[in-house]
């Protein structure tokens, strides 16, 4: 039975993409694990990785092409395997609901039984092949594995692969930031900052996300807003940095910020979850810095924490575990695609990124609790301050807002669960930018 | 080999420096310890008159005399069990097997008792024996006279183990040996005894537990020792010719075995293989792979440990056969470059 390639959702809000360019001719043999072709979404060109190895054959999308998520667009035989046309494939398919469906244009559903056939052979069943040495530098660069090619035999990543990505990182571009519009500064933290004008805005993601994550709220906010991202330590492609409380991440948190954003008099703070907690922290501690605080369904306000939830999303090594839990962030579970799992499955495959933020959670919520209280910082901000809650957020209960006093905000989202930024992201922009300019007026 | 060797000889004769074969080193030690030292004795088969199985003794005989060194009967359990047991009332006892695979007759004296008696009489006595283990393969002498068997006694506790690779370092073993209070057992390789090299005049010891770095390099890390150093050495210098620069450490010591000098090249290079004679399996690599990987040096490991040994058979007497059961220059240069060029 062939591997499929499909178009991979790789971002929530993500509908189509275009194949860019094809690294493979058809009928040439593939490397698992090696480029396969180039998508371009609305915000990002990403490289695609053959899911196995062996030949390709029935290439339906051409470079320019848009097509639909999930969608088929060429077929992996394993040497000696009788090629098929992929008509014939979908025409042997028994969930395929609509005969008349080109074969370009079938979505991925249509092949569910192909499709379950395969997976253990996508990921190796989520590890990863490395070195010690290429493990040992990916620890000390900051690098997570998972985003590294390893060109090694089987396509094990070795200590030079780890280290020319490292060198691809510090230059100003990378993937799959739109090299045009990111760039990366070097410091404590991973920030990378976008250029644009008025108060730049920066972002603090939540625990066991990424900066990549706020790619729909970026887009709804527009593009010519200044932004500056910062990811949290063993978080998206920061280093891991040893923990031992709430304010030892805060601590690292106001270093980095200070770093950031040393060009700029004011600043305006955007946090989610976790980052809501440190986005307080940071306008504590800097008050004359942050102009105004915007935040999403912040921690530190209360001890109530889903941490089976949590814990879940830590654990899992595949993405048929992943998903469940990820299900659990959001109002309607049904906004969590399989697809959208393996792609943040894939972004959690090193183990040891896995037992950082394990570790991480045990000082930051011991036996399941808020370890740290905001509350006070919280009462004390004199800056503009706007509070965004998900009334079905099952993560972090909104109640919690209303036990603190101070003069904030706070807008409560019907039908939005902890990640309201990815479920109704024009709603939270709408919100963010009106708290921008209150804070410039005000 | 040859053409390291013929580089090394001109390098001596320039230098003016004193040349003797390694058969002659160890001679000259056990005539030097014999002379300062009454308790040495010599004791063996055909070490006397006949001057030793592969001529080591050679004269021996005739300058200290029958006394000290003694011929003694077929039988290696009881000669062994001679010298272990003037080793514990006072004397210094040099064993010599006329083969290596020979100590398997005498196991008991050389594992059970030479071994274990200093900790089982706490300490209140030793056994200061040394046993000359001519070993190795390429001699056409068949799979009962050609084992290299000095892994089997790394694995005993009490017992040292040693595996000289140059004249100077055969000389200055057994000098460290006799120096040491304990039994020590030196594996000599049958191809060797020819060779020439510089060998220091007067007493010194080498080091025992102490590998060296007989070439610095900075892609792999080549451990071997005795005959598989040369070899090693000649494929090093053939890998330059593919830009591979290759460090090759002397084991020499096999118990103790160091760590720290083969960890230390492992941090720098990231790629280890490991060349020895015995078999493969349950051997020397096996050890010393096992610790690599046990350290902080693993961090360091950038592909996967390589052994190299001899086959999972006994040493075939077909030549061609022979010749393809251990390790060769040209079977580690091919291995050698494959780790190199991440093919491994």
């Amino acid at each position: 039975m062939p591997v499929e390639v499909i178009l991979p959702k790789v971002d929530m809000d993500m509908t189509h993409g275009t194949v860019a360019v094809w690294h493979v001719a058809p009928g040439d043999a593939v490397t698992k694990g090696t480029p396969l072709f180039d998508i371009e979404t609305d915000k990002a060109a990403m490289e695609v990785e053959a899911p196995a190895s062996g030949r390709l054959h029935a290439v339906t999308a051409r470079p320019g092409d848009k097509v639909a998520v999930g969608t088929v667009v060429a077929l992996i035989y394993a040497e000696g395997e009788v090629v098929v046309e992929l008509a014939t494939v979908i025409a042997a398919a028994p969930a395929s609901p609509d005969p008349r469906d080109k074969p370009a244009a079938v979505p991925l559903a249509a092949l569910a039984p192909v499709q379950f056939a395969a997976p253990a052979t996508q990921e190796t069943n989520g590890l990863l092949r490395a070195t010690p040495a290429a493990r040992a530098a990916a620890r000390q660069a900051g690098v997570m594995l998972a985003d590294v090619d390893g060109t090694g035999p089987q396509g094990r990543i070795q200590r030079e692969d780890v280290a020319a990505y490292a060198d691809r990182q510090s230059a100003p571009a990378h993937m799959p930031d739109s090299p045009a519009v990111w760039s990366a500064q070097p410091g404590p933290l991973h920030v990378s900052h976008r250029k644009g004008s008025g108060v730049p805005l920066v972002l603090l993601h939540g625990f066991t996300a990424d900066s990549q994550s706020w790619a729909p709220l970026e887009k709804a906010l527009g593009s010519d807003r200044r932004l500056i991202r910062i990811d949290l330590p063993g978080h998206g492609r920061s280093p891991r940095r040893k923990l031992r409380s709430f304010a030892d991440l805060a601590r690292m948190m106001v270093e980095a910020f200070d770093e950031a954003t040393k060009a700029y008099d004011e600043v305006h703070v955007l946090g989610h979850s976790l980052g809501g907690a440190l986005a307080l922290a940071v306008a504590d501690i800097r008050a004359r810095n942050v102009a105004g605080l915007s935040l999403i369904a912040p921690a530190g306000l209360g001890p109530e924490i889903d941490a089976t939830a949590l814990t879940g999303i830590i654990r899992a090594t595949r993405a048929e575990s992943l998903a469940p839990w990820l299900r659990c962030l959001t109002a309607r579970p049904e906004g969590i695609s399989d697809e959208y799992s393996r792609a943040a499955m894939k972004l959690r495959r090193d183990p040891a990124l896995r037992t950082f933020q394990a570790e991480m959670a045990e000082v930051l919520f011991p036996d399941g609790v808020q370890a740290f209280d905001l509350r006070p910082a919280l009462s004390r901000l004199q800056c503009q301050t706007t509070l965004i809650w998900g009334r079905s957020d099952h993560i972090l209960p909104w109640r919690q807002a209303l036990n603190v006093s101070g003069d904030f905000a706070l807008h409560l989202l019907r039908d939005a669960g902890h990640v309201p930024q990815i479920e109704c992201p024009d709603r939270v922009a709408r919100i963010v930018l009106r708290g921008m300019v209150a804070a410039s007026t005000g | 080999m040859s053409t390291r060797k013929s580089e090394m000889n001109a390098m001596i004769q320039d230098q003016g420096l004193r040349t003797l074969s390694y058969a002659e080193a160890i001679r000259e030690a056990m005539a030097m310890a014999m002379e300062a030292d009454p308790t040495v004795i010599l004791m063996g088969e055909d070490i006397g008159v006949y001057g030793g199985a592969f001529q080591v003794t050679l004269d021996l005989v005739d300058r200290f005399g029958t006394d000290r060194v003694m011929d003694t009967p077929i039988s290696e359990l009881g000669g062994a069990g001679v010298a272990v047991g003037a080793a514990l009332t006072g004397l210094k006892p040099i064993f010599e097997f006329q083969f290596s695979d020979f100590a398997m007759l005498a196991m008991e004296q050389i594992v059970n008792q030479a071994a274990k008696l200093r900790y089982m009489l706490g300490g209140e006595a030793s056994v200061p024996v040394v046993f000359r283990m001519p070993s190795g393969s390429g001699t056409g002498a068949a799979a009962q006279h050609s084992q290299s068997i000095e892994a089997w006694f790394g694995h005993v506790p009490g017992l040292k183990v040693l595996q000289p690779s140059t004249p100077e370092d055969a000389k200055g073993m057994l000098l460290a040996a006799l120096a040491d209070p304990d039994p020590v057992m030196i594996f000599e390789h049958k191809l060797l005894y020819k060779m020439k090299g510089h060998v220091p005049e007067g007493s010194y010891l080498t080091p025992i537990g102490k590998a060296l770095v007989r070439r610095t390099g900075t892609d792999i890390t080549i451990v071997a020792g005795s005959i598989m150093l040369h070899r090693a050495l000649e494929a090093a210098e053939k890998l330059t010719a593919d830009g591979i620069s290759a460090e090759v450490i002397d084991l020499r010591s096999i118990r103790p075995i160091d760590h720290e000098t083969i960890r230390a090249s492992v941090r720098k290079t990231g790629r280890l293989m490991v060349v020895y004679e015995g078999v493969k399996a349950f051997g020397v690599g096996a050890e010393i792979s096992a610790m690599v990987a046990e350290s902080d040096a693993f961090d360091f490991l950038d592909a996967p440990i390589l052994r190299l040994g001899a086959a999972d058979a006994p040493v075939p007497y077909n030549p061609d056969l022979e010749r393809a059961s251990v390790p060769q220059v040209d079977t580690i240069l091919t291995a050698a470059r494959r780790l190199a060029r991440r093919e491994v």
